[in-house]
């Protein structure tokens, strides 16, 4: 399974990769994106199976990502790793297409929590 | 126009320790300081090239600036520990990685009060630099929580702005 890992910061990324792991959810290949153009991209070009992703990034927030995706037909797994954990929030990413959403901060057992929920190996 | 009650020292500091347990592990827990007490004016502009300070801001139904202020040390220990990172590897860290890591603190911080807070609003991007952190706006300091993290001062600080701040109606 690919996993595409998307926040402008790459202290979080490797927070998420290393949650991944430690929630039983390493052994996946990962590949990274800084904001959601650069993910629009690599979702173009590389067979995604699960995105996880940031809201606020600068170029492209995760909700102008997953609009994007979805516009465009694409029915890869979506997640949000977002400090902006709101009903409101949430509510807004699930309408958009979003499979779950996990607030930071998080840990690993919400990690296993979400992803077991959207059947993600 | 409705009062809004500002988020307690008791709320910062939950936000904070769930924070910091979260990305920077239990075995040196966060604990507040000898001194809660607001911080005058003089205080906050005697943060020198010793301090950084990453802030965030809250627009919406509920307005605010969050900082945190941290000394250099501290700052580097933040960065290796959310790296996960041996504290013997730190030297490997970078200017951008400590940037990008109390841009991060302070992000998910900021989304911690802001959850506790009346909705909806937005935050914004993080902003970190080596020094204060001064706002051209006309903010008050309603909330100032001082902890001790490795034996190092950590400040947390809500300024909001003077007019919404304690009006009722």
């Amino acid at each position: 399974m690919l996993i595409l890992v998307v926040d402008d910061s790459r202290v979080m990324r490797q927070i998420v990769i290393r949650t991944l792991r430690q929630s039983g959810h390493g052994g996946h290949d990962i590949v990274e994106a800084e904001n959601g153009r650069e993910a629009l991209e690599l979702c173009t070009t590389r067979s995604v199976d699960l995105v996880l992703s940031d809201w606020n990034m600068p170029e492209m927030s995760g909700i102008d990502l997953l609009e994007s995706l979805r516009e465009r037909g694409s029915t890869v797994t979506f997640g949000f790793v977002t400090s902006e954990g709101s009903d409101l929030m949430r509510s807004r990413a699930q309408a958009a297409g979003a499979q779950f959403l996990i607030a930071k901060p998080f840990t690993p057992e919400a990690f296993d929590a979400a992803l077991n929920a959207a059947k993600v190996g | 126009m409705i009062a809004i009650d500002e988020p307690t020292i008791s709320d910062v500091h939950a936000v904070v320790e769930e924070v910091w347990t979260s990305f920077l592990g239990s075995d040196e827990p966060i604990q507040i300081g000898a001194s809660t007490e607001t911080t005058s004016l003089v205080d906050r502009l005697m943060l020198d090239d010793d301090t950084w300070t990453a802030a965030i801001t809250v627009t919406g139904a509920w307005e605010a600036m969050i900082l945190i202020s941290v000394p250099v040390p501290a700052a580097g220990l933040i960065t290796v520990g959310m790296l996960g990172l041996d504290p013997a590897e730190a030297e490997t860290c970078g200017l951008e990685d400590l940037t990008d890591a109390l841009g991060e603190l302070v992000n998910i911080v900021g989304g911690g009060v802001k959850s506790l807070m009346p909705g909806p609003s937005a935050l914004s991007l993080p902003l970190v630099a080596q020094g204060a952190i001064t706002s051209t706006s006309n903010l008050e300091e309603v909330c100032a929580v001082d902890l001790t993290w490795h034996g190092h001062p950590i400040r947390v600080s809500i300024d909001v702005p003077r007019t919404t701040h304690g009006i009722g109606g």
